[in-house]
């Protein structure tokens, strides 16, 4: 590709990963009640938009919440999010 | 003797559900047309359908101003997309070509012409 690489910190890459992984999982789910975990998903990560890029105690605490997250809610046993 | 006859009308009557079971799916039509027409595009797909699935991902998100959408245009840049929205672009083009693109490669996919050409470069897409 001809445009630079985007230069990201590793912080940054490893809550994209995250974001990726959660659509990945959402993608294992009923195809009705997909659409509930996408809006979770988003909700999740946009509820925090306000941290700021150097606060990165804060980020790493949220990643870790977020990977927990993402393990209880990968459960075949869970099939649907309210919001 | 009569006994023997009663299956045949519960025999009929299913029959009966079944045929309308079927004129009420429309879905299960459209997949066959689905499959006829990958079948009919060979080996490749033509560039052009590429990317016009591709620009019907883009105006499917609510974000996305229509009237912006172009090949070149650029996710962050001209289409106000963040870096979250753009994972999620890309995620829903794997799911249109069934693919999975590797984050590194995903990260590099930054305006429809660039997905448009990584796609053209990977033969398991359809």
């Amino acid at each position: 590709m001809s445009t630079a690489p985007v230069r990201r910190s590793g912080l940054q890459r490893d809550i994209l990963d995250l974001y990726r992984k959660c659509f990945r999982a959402a993608r294992l789910k009923p195809e009705a009640n997909r659409p509930h975990f996408h809006a979770f998903i988003r909700m999740q990560f946009r509820k925090h938009s306000e941290v700021k890029q150097r606060d990165f105690a804060t980020i790493e605490y949220l990643l870790r919440m977020g990977k927990r997250q993402l393990e209880v809610y990968s459960a075949p046993s869970i099939e649907d999010v309210t919001i | 003797m009569f006994r023997a006859i009663r299956p045949t009308s519960t025999l009929y009557r299913a029959s009966a559900l079944y045929k309308n079971a079927a004129v009420s799916s429309p879905a299960r039509v459209s997949m066959a047309m689905n499959f006829a027409r990958m079948y009919s595009a060979g080996a490749g797909l033509a560039r052009s359908d590429v990317e016009k699935r591709v620009l019907d991902i883009l105006a499917g998100f609510n974000k996305v101003d229509a009237k912006k959408i172009s090949l070149k245009a650029n996710f962050n840049a001209d289409l106000g997309l963040d870096s979250l929205d753009t994972v999620e672009v890309v995620m829903a083009i794997e799911e249109e070509f069934s693919i999975e693109i590797p984050d590194k490669d995903a990260d590099e996919i930054k305006s429809a012409e660039q997905a448009v050409e990584y796609i053209s470069k990977r033969d398991d897409a359809h």
